[in-house]
């Protein structure tokens, strides 16, 4: 056992765990948050992709003792909704939790534009991989504010989607992207 | 995974001492992107892991007075890739952003593949097509091998268990008027099926060919052209025969970077 520290989404999360604990172990069943996914647990599918100190990774490769001391972001930080992690999560228990989208509006300024982009583009079905492709597609175009379509097909290599729905996913990230550039413009 | 004792050293000597002490079955950890995948099929099972994330003389990218690209062990892809380099090393630097998906190239190191060897991985067939020279460090100090020496004729280092590969030394930017990477891969984030490496000397120093991916070390060609450079990359020893697919794929890659580094 080691005591480690890592700071989710700005709170500092400290706990003893096993030398085994995967990053991605951490943040779902220490710090509780479930939007993180494990997927294939061999770093192929890029559902469990988050910020660790502001460079994407797969939280299934990497250790906990290897994020102690650093900053991670999941998609749980990309907007204020669930802010705290459910106790049990049920159907109602998410009806609480939730705003429905519909009420917000794709443009609601209280999602993140990545997110925004997905709804406004149906980039999604299932749903499984979205927390990945968020995060991986919000790390990219901070580094790449003008990406064309080839781009972001290879930002989400790393990201598989098994409803096949990439042509929706880069239509999003390309509003992303559009939209991000408005918001830095303006 | 098999339960670990996990040594976060603050110095390259430390490392090698925690190494020493706590015996073969010890490893390092780089990024660990190909380590923790062979633990969690308990491939690799480690009794201590060694983490050289915590030694900062062992990443990032500098000039020697001599012209010699100095890469740390521990520089990550994605730091590589994004290196202010010039003449031929910019070829190192995309090759670093051009592998796996980004999410690895974040923690994944040039001195983790090279540790770990895997003849598919592009880092092998890059420091032995331009004759890099690898900085091994071990309780009796620093030694410098080149990759003939680095790599297991059958695969594999020849690192023993108490030693770490400190840095890469890459020939100064004028050693090459050229170099050309390629590579084929079924998809964009697997490993290369066959690689070769083209780098073109000044003067009338010639090409040099080299094939990776295909061998359980990259082969250094003598041949010049596409179809002598396959036969001889069939006949070089290690591993099974090569097969149809392999041979078209050395014939085509080094017919594509042989007119690449001619047509400039």
């Amino acid at each position: 056992m080691v005591n480690v520290t890592i700071t989710v989404n700005g709170q500092p999360v400290a706990a003893d765990i096993d030398e085994r604990t995967l990053l991605l172990e951490f943040i779902r069943d220490v710090a509780g948050l479930t939007g993180t996914h494990n997927g294939c647990l061999e770093a192929r599918c890029g559902c469990c992709s988050v910020e660790l100190d502001g460079a994407i990774v797969k939280s299934c490769n990497v250790l906990a003792v290897q994020a102690a001391g650093r900053s991670v972001t999941t998609i749980e930080g990309l907007s204020p909704q669930r802010l705290h992690p459910a106790e049990h999560i049920t159907t109602g228990s998410l009806a609480g939790m939730y705003q429905p989208l519909d009420m917000l509006g794709a443009d609601a300024a209280d999602l993140h534009p990545v997110q925004a982009a997905f709804h406004k583009c149906h980039a999604l079905q299932c749903g499984f991989c979205t927390p990945g492709m968020v995060m991986a597609l919000k790390n990219y175009l901070a580094e790449n504010p003008e990406p064309t379509r080839d781009d972001i097909r290879a930002a989400i290599a790393g990201n598989l989607c098994r409803c096949t729905g990439y042509q929706h996913i880069i239509d999003a990230g390309m509003e992303a992207a559009e939209q991000l550039r408005a918001q830095a413009d303006a | 995974m098999k339960a670990f004792t996990y040594l976060t050293p603050g110095s390259a000597e430390e490392a090698v001492g925690l190494l020493g002490q706590h015996g073969p079955q010890a490893q390092v950890i780089a990024g660990g992107q190909s380590l923790l995948l062979a633990m969690k099929t308990r491939t690799a099972r480690p009794s201590a892991l060694v983490s050289l994330a915590g030694v900062d003389d062992l990443a990032g990218v500098r000039l020697a007075a001599s012209g010699e690209l100095v890469v740390g062990a521990t520089t990550t892809y994605a730091a590589l890739s994004r290196a202010p380099l010039t003449g031929w090393h910019t070829e190192i630097a995309a090759v670093a952003g051009n592998l796996a998906d980004r999410p690895v190239r974040t923690m994944g190191t040039i001195g983790g593949a090279l540790c770990d060897a895997g003849p598919r991985y592009d880092m092998l067939t890059l420091v032995t097509g331009t004759g890099a020279r690898l900085e091994v460090l071990g309780p009796s100090g620093v030694r410098t091998l080149s990759p003939g020496e680095f790599f297991a004729p059958g695969g594999g280092t020849t690192l023993a268990a108490d030693e770490i590969l400190a840095a890469i030394r890459f020939p100064a930017a004028d050693a090459f008027t050229r170099v050309v990477f390629a590579k084929f891969r079924q998809r964009t984030f697997d490993a290369a099926l066959a690689s070769v490496l083209c780098a073109a000397r000044p003067g009338n120093g010639g090409v040099q060919i080299t094939v990776g991916a295909v061998r359980p070390v990259p082969v250094v060609a003598t041949a010049a052209d596409p179809e002598a450079v396959a036969a001889e990359v069939l006949d070089a020893a290690g591993g099974p025969p090569l097969v149809q697919y392999q041979r078209e794929l050395v014939r085509t890659l080094t017919a594509q970077t042989l007119s690449t580094v001619n047509g400039s």
